[in-house]
């Protein structure tokens, strides 16, 4: 029986991917990945262009399905569990997922209800202050610059309180302020979250993560707590991939 | 979504009447030799159908932008509850402008025309049959067709052939109650549309939750 | 390979027996409603209000109704605009734009024409076209259920021949109704049915060519082409219900050497599309390796 609450297990693993691939017909986006990832953990995923990151990242957020092998999140199957799966996940993308014509506080609202989150109002007027936005809550989304629009995204995956944030690429676009906004909503809830993140920036990534893998051609290149990794090393190593393109 | 909802009905319904002044020209030339009311049930319909494919098109493509779609699909409702959601807003919008353009349709070219409340009846149902099966199967395809590089093209090369017998059922019911012809072609064409509807309507709900994951 | 021989003999045979057959002469009665399907192998009664179609009954004894009275004879010959009847007091021509209506008797209906001889390639092709398409909606399931790519592959190859086999229906269809009727088209349910269904499947190629994502190319193409597989059906049987006063073409029975050739036909029409599938596969195949071997190379 999956185990829902880690402390009961040893080690049980936030993340446990194994033999995870999708293909179809011969091009094979992943390749047989595995590892696994302990709760409370950060990872970084780094990689070239096509190197499988977004491929990796959706499976384990149910929206796609993998061709073989296993994904399971917090012990529940990617597959089988989904929808039970997805009350404990969030994910911030690079589009900020969020309705236009409405304005800041009706989606979350919308949102909060598509979670069946319990007195939705005062949770989304708690988010709505974390992340800065209390001030153009009745604003229409689509005035927004991207950094706003970045933040009010973060809002929307906290909303349910998951228990695994996963993170596309989230600084692209944004400005410094913004940036700073998001470092600290992460340092907030570090404590008790599980992260997953895709990152180009080498620096950012290696900075917050307590583990990192490299993935090229749909095939896991490196996975090493961040302990031991050696940065020379590593950075040599992420650079030769950087050249391998896409399968 | 306020905002949203007018502009998508003024859209819809302008485009409505604009069709209407296709119309006129396009039988000016008939003059009396035409009688309206044959033909009235077919141009209504023929409004109706480019109508909601321009509505199918628009709410989709907007919703597609910003990834709504994929923020709907993370969360915990199931597949097919995101399509009737999708398909009862179609359908609504597609209502609306029907029972606004009638009445101007009614106004422009079937004046001196009487309406008993029966024939009124009639009219609705037919309209409310043949509306479920546009916007259930135009949601379907709607899905699929945002994310091709054709959009509304080929919205329309999908849309026409497999709605053809649901149009030809509502043209047929639709003209039967407008000319009084009797029950029998009438309850003919609503048979017919229910047997799309019904048909059209599973496919498309057993279809849906494969098409948007991917 | 033995299967395109063997498709391609068939189809050679066929045509030997076609032009060896007789010229068909199997009833077919038209009927003015869509209410019955009787087969008329006895005397009938006939009344006709598209004058356009008089020409069709030659050698039948009619009652022709124009704007200044009626002519009772028998049908001798016919032109473009004209029929010419044979009445007690001698031959009277009728022009056809006069023609109200007009009612024609007879024991047995039977059309000798070069037209009926398309027939025997039409109907095959069109079943054949139908039955590819049947075949490439089970693929699509199949696709759509487990996602794997061979059974795409499969469910385009077998589009690709539904798209030959339905284009050859819509020409032989145009042909047989010229030849048949004296017009180019008409919106009777066969004709209009094959159309949509040309339709669509144009549909699902244009639906295919505008998706990039290989597997949400094929997942789409899948599911357009079940449902394109369900409307088919359901669009012959509305279009028949047009509340018009357009004959609907009912067929007669066949004997003797007609039938042979008609059964020969289908079989031999079975064959080529099976063989051009399993060709058309091969072909694929053949590419789809040299694209592995590619990629292969490139790693």
């Amino acid at each position: 029986m999956p185990a829902e609450d880690g402390q009961h297990m040893d080690a049980a693993p936030a993340l446990a991917v194994s033999g995870l691939t999708r293909a179809f017909g011969v091009r094979k986006a992943l390749d047989n990945v595995s590892f696994e990832l302990p709760e409370r953990a950060f990872l970084s995923i780094f990689g070239p262009n096509g190197a499988g990151k977004t491929t990796l990242v959706r499976i384990l957020a149910t929206l796609l399905a993998p061709t073989s092998g296993s994904a399971r999140v917090l012990g529940l199957d990617a597959v089988q569990d989904v929808v039970e799966l997805r009350r404990r996940i969030g994910l911030i993308s690079h589009s900020p997922l969020l309705y236009p014509d409405l304005t800041a506080e009706e989606n979350l609202l919308f949102f909060a209800e598509m979670y069946g989150i319990g007195e939705p109002q005062a949770r989304v007027t708690e988010l709505l202050e974390a992340v800065e936005l209390d001030h153009r809550r009745l604003d229409l989304t689509r005035t927004f610059s991207r950094g706003m629009l970045q933040r009010l995204s973060i809002a929307r995956a906290l909303l349910h309180r998951p228990d695994v944030l996963f993170l596309d690429e989230p600084y692209s676009g944004l400005d410094p302020h913004a940036m700073d906004i998001l470092d600290g909503l992460i340092g907030q809830i570090r404590g008790n979250h599980t992260f997953v993140m895709i990152s180009h920036d080498l620096d950012k990534g290696l900075e917050l993560c307590s583990h990192a893998l490299i993935l090229a051609r749909g095939r896991v290149v490196l996975f090493e707590p961040r302990e031991a990794i050696d940065e020379r090393a590593f950075r040599e190593t992420y650079r030769s991939t950087v050249g391998m393109g896409v399968a | 979504m306020e905002l949203r909802t007018k502009e998508m009905l003024m859209s819809m319904g302008l485009y409505a009447l604009l069709t209407m002044v296709v119309y006129f020209v396009a039988l000016s030339q008939a003059g009396a030799a035409v009688d309206p009311r044959d033909i009235a049930a077919g141009l209504l319909w023929l409004a109706f159908l480019f109508t909601s494919m321009l509505g199918l098109n628009r709410s989709l493509v907007h919703e597609k932008d910003q990834g709504c779609l994929e923020a709907l699909l993370l969360s915990p409702v199931d597949r097919p509850v995101i399509f009737f959601a999708k398909m009862v807003g179609n359908l609504v919008f597609l209502l609306v402008v029907e029972v606004i353009t009638i009445p101007v349709f009614a106004f422009l070219f079937l004046q001196g025309e009487s309406f008993s409340a029966a024939m009124l009846g009639q009219i609705a149902l037919a309209l409310v049959g043949g509306s479920v099966g546009i916007a259930g199967v135009g949601t379907l395809l709607a899905t699929m067709s945002v994310n091709t590089s054709g959009k509304d093209f080929v919205l329309a090369m999908l849309f026409v052939p497999l709605i053809y017998p649901l149009l030809l059922g509502a043209v047929i019911a639709t003209n039967a109650a407008i000319l009084g012809a009797g029950a029998g072609a009438y309850w003919t064409g609503m048979a017919w549309i229910g047997g799309y509807d019904v048909i059209m309507l599973l496919a498309s709900y057993g279809l849906y939750e494969f098409i948007v994951g991917a | 390979m033995a299967l395109v021989v063997g498709g391609v003999l068939t189809l050679g045979a066929f045509i030997g027996v076609f032009f060896w057959a007789a010229v068909p002469n199997f009833g077919y009665v038209r009927t003015a409603g869509y209410t019955d399907s009787v087969r008329y192998q006895g005397e009938f009664e006939q009344t006709i209000t598209e004058a356009g179609y008089l020409p069709n009954y030659i050698g039948f004894s009619a009652t022709v109704e124009t704007g200044n009275g009626a002519v009772t004879g028998t049908i001798a010959s016919a032109s473009d605009d004209a029929v010419t009847l044979s009445t007690d007091a001698g031959s009277e021509e009728v022009a056809l734009a006069d023609v109200t209506s007009a009612v024609v008797t007879g024991s047995e209906y039977s059309r000798p024409d070069w037209g009926q001889k398309i027939f025997y390639f039409h109907v095959p092709v069109a079943e054949i076209s139908l039955l590819m398409f049947g075949v490439a909606a089970y693929f699509g399931i199949r696709f759509i259920m487990t996602r794997r790519r061979e059974f795409d592959v499969q469910a385009r190859v077998a589009m690709e021949a539904t798209l030959l086999f339905i284009t050859l229906t819509m020409v032989t269809g145009i042909l047989w109704t010229r030849a048949a009727w004296g017009v180019w088209w008409d919106w009777e349910p066969r004709l209009t049915t094959y159309f949509i269904m040309t339709l669509l499947v144009a549909g699902y190629f244009v639906l295919r060519n505008s998706v990039e994502d290989e597997e949400r190319r094929a997942l789409y193409g899948a599911a357009f082409s079940v449902l394109g597989f369900i409307d088919a059906p359901i669009s012959f049987f509305i279009t028949r219900l047009i509340p018009s006063v357009h004959p609907v073409i009912e067929k007669g029975g066949l004997e003797g050497p007609m039938l042979v050739t008609f059964i020969v036909a289908q079989i031999g029409m079975l064959l080529v599309g099976y063989a051009f599938f399993r060709l058309r596969m091969g072909e694929v195949a053949v590419r789809d390796r040299i694209e592995h071997a590619k990629t292969l190379l490139e790693g």
